[in-house]
């Protein structure tokens, strides 16, 4: 019994094999040798460039390292981390942190799905305007910092004299010169940079949609909005996780927008993580509580992303088809 | 099609003003960069600025080019830039065949897992252990550093594109080389690349635009002219105490000139560079 199975099932799975096998074989053979020797560069460089410096962020964050004082060596236990919690920069730059972070991807959400959605569906002169909305993304991130820095700027810029001249203003504004502006500002700019981004991907996501379930909606009665909420949104819900989870993490690391308007001023009113972690390093020259700093940075984007992953998996399907038209 | 394809003029006319005023927010900024480039001292310092020029001028090219080091730091930008792009098509093509071909195999799926993992780890936090690495070498100043150091956010994106062109090549193809005798290095370089051109260029080219706009690694690894990339030279051309606009908007039009170039080819993969995180943002 046993045999005959087993025979047939060789036979069958013989026969399938020869079928198959050409398509097939690469993928199912053993790496050869020179696949692993083709490997190597790449997997060398991620070693010595990101494998080997994660473990020395963790290493140097326990023990004495100065950039001036090479004197100060030795295990530290948890004194850098000491020194970067009694920083009474560290409260204020948490909360910058969390308050660039959420206004940036707030306001690139909102423009760039505003901007698709109009640009979406036959309109003339569309190529024009998606061209348009797609400069600000190709600008280099220091050549707009100091775009807006001219436009903001309080003696000769344009956005303030036009604006007093128009008597929306009394008298020009130093928006990048004031605590209470300073960060609401490159924050601005920030959003002006990366919401084409937000848009082009919206936009392909929109495009995707089929457009059966549009008519059939629309025959049904349902107004635009409504099949937009219904039909349109469900659709996108996988494109959003993704962006604004990349976005989470590539707005709370970003140091060029920051420093380049403002270098974390005026005072600190502008300063974020990554511009604490680099005036530990370079200006204290204190390379522990700059690597203390980064290594706890980095622990909690990582337990975040990890319960995205895990808490949204559920959430990544389009839901869209379900819903088809009945609720209209 | 035709439900849908009707629109309420009310809708059309509010499409149109949503997508006028967004094209204002977007042009705007960048045509008054362009504008001041071209606009003489006092209009620059103008109490009444205006898009019109009366007495348009490339007197501040002029001081970018000539009086200032911008061409040095062109320079040293198209040499680490164009070295690390080289550096990083040679190292990701060899991989991304592999990933391409083999990509069931567990070394495989580990590599592009890694690869993957390190495109979410941001630079800030490599900084600090690169910098003390390069300072440890005597590498501090000099163009190998940077070189190396863009292999770290380019090596991902260049991997993930070139794999996705060549999974579009056919595996008919490799198996008819292999049957007429030819290597899979033979493979590699007589089939596979020429097929790939298109890609390879696109490819390159994101690459060398992600190294040209770098800023951060650019500013803490390099501290002298002779080395200093163009993104960090040009934001310490804003003075300390006086800053000259109009030539700092012509240094900024002059350095976005090859990504804008480099875009016009590169539209066509745009939605590619996309999903792979072509540019960072």
């Amino acid at each position: 019994m046993d045999t005959v199975q087993s025979i047939a099932r060789g036979r069958s799975a013989a026969h399938r094999v020869s079928r198959v096998t050409t398509v097939v074989s690469h993928r199912r053979r053993q790496m050869p040798l020179i696949a692993w020797f083709f490997l190597s560069p790449v997997a060398l460089l991620l070693l010595a460039l990101i494998a080997y410096p994660l473990l020395d962020v963790a290493w140097e964050s326990f023990h004495y390292v100065n950039l001036t004082n090479p004197t100060a060596t030795g295990f530290s236990g948890f004194d850098n981390f000491e020194t970067v919690f009694q920083d009474d920069d560290l409260l204020p730059a948490i909360w910058n942190t969390v308050l660039w972070t959420g206004l940036s991807v707030a306001g690139e959400y909102v423009l760039g799905l505003s901007a698709a959605v109009a640009l979406a569906g036959p309109i003339r002169g569309g190529a024009f305007f998606r061209a348009f909305i797609i400069i600000p993304w190709l600008i280099p991130i220091v050549v707009a910092g100091l775009d807006w820095s001219w436009i903001l700027a309080p003696d000769y810029g344009v956005l303030n004299l036009w604006l007093v001249h128009l008597g929306v203003l009394s008298h020009p504004v130093d928006w990048l010169g004031q605590m209470n502006t300073a960060l609401l500002t490159v924050t601005l700019a920030n959003v002006w940079r990366t919401f084409p981004f937000y848009t082009i991907s919206f936009l392909a996501a929109l495009q995707a949609v089929p457009p059966e379930l549009h008519e059939a909606a629309a025959l049904d009665g349902a107004p635009a909005w409504r099949r937009f909420w219904h039909i349109s949104m469900p659709h996108l819900r996988p494109v959003t996780l993704t962006l604004v989870t990349l976005h989470v993490i590539w707005t709370a690391v970003n140091f060029d927008f920051i420093w380049v308007m403002t270098a974390g001023g005026p005072l600190n009113a502008s300063t974020t993580l990554p511009i604490l972690i680099y005036r530990y390093a370079m200006r204290n020259f204190d390379v522990g509580a700059a690597c203390a700093l980064a290594g706890m940075m980095m622990s909690a984007m990582a337990t975040m992303f990890f319960l995205y992953r895990y808490g949204t998996m559920g959430l990544m399907r389009p839901r869209g088809r379900r819903l088809k038209t009945g609720e209209a | 099609m035709a439900m849908v394809g009707t629109q309420a003029p009310f809708v059309r006319a509010v499409r149109y003003g949503v997508l006028a005023a967004f094209s204002v927010f977007c042009l705007f900024p960048f045509l008054w960069m362009v504008d001041t480039a071209f606009k003489p001292m006092d209009e620059v310092l103008s109490s009444a600025p205006s898009f019109i020029i009366r007495h348009p001028t490339l007197f501040n090219f002029e001081t970018v080019l000539l009086h200032s080091p911008f061409l040095i730091y062109l320079r040293n930008s198209c040499i680490v830039s164009g070295f690390s792009t080289v550096l990083t098509m040679i190292s990701s093509t060899f991989c991304a065949y592999v990933l391409s071909r083999w990509s069931r195999q567990r070394p495989v799926r580990v590599l592009s897992g890694a690869l993957l993992a390190s495109q979410m780890i941001p630079g800030v936090l490599l900084l600090v252990p690169l910098y003390m690495t390069m300072r440890d070498l005597g590498l501090l100043s000099t163009y190998f550093s940077l070189i190396i150091v863009y292999c770290t956010f380019m090596v991902p994106l260049t991997v993930f594109m070139l794999r996705s062109f060549f999974d579009g090549v056919p595996l008919e193809l490799e198996e008819a080389a292999e049957l007429d005798g030819c290597s899979r290095s033979a493979f590699l370089v007589r089939v596979l690349l020429p097929l790939s051109v298109p890609g390879l260029l696109a490819t390159g080219l994101f690459g060398f635009v992600t190294a040209w706009n770098e800023f951060m690694f650019g500013y803490v690894l390099i501290n002298d002219d002779a080395h200093r990339t163009l993104t960090p030279g040009i934001m310490l051309f804003r003075g300390a105490h006086e800053t000259d606009w109009g030539s700092l908007m012509a240094a900024s039009v002059l350095t976005i000139l090859p990504v804008g170039i480099s875009f016009l080819y590169l539209q066509r993969f745009l939605s590619l560079g996309l999903t792979v995180g072509a540019v960072k943002g």
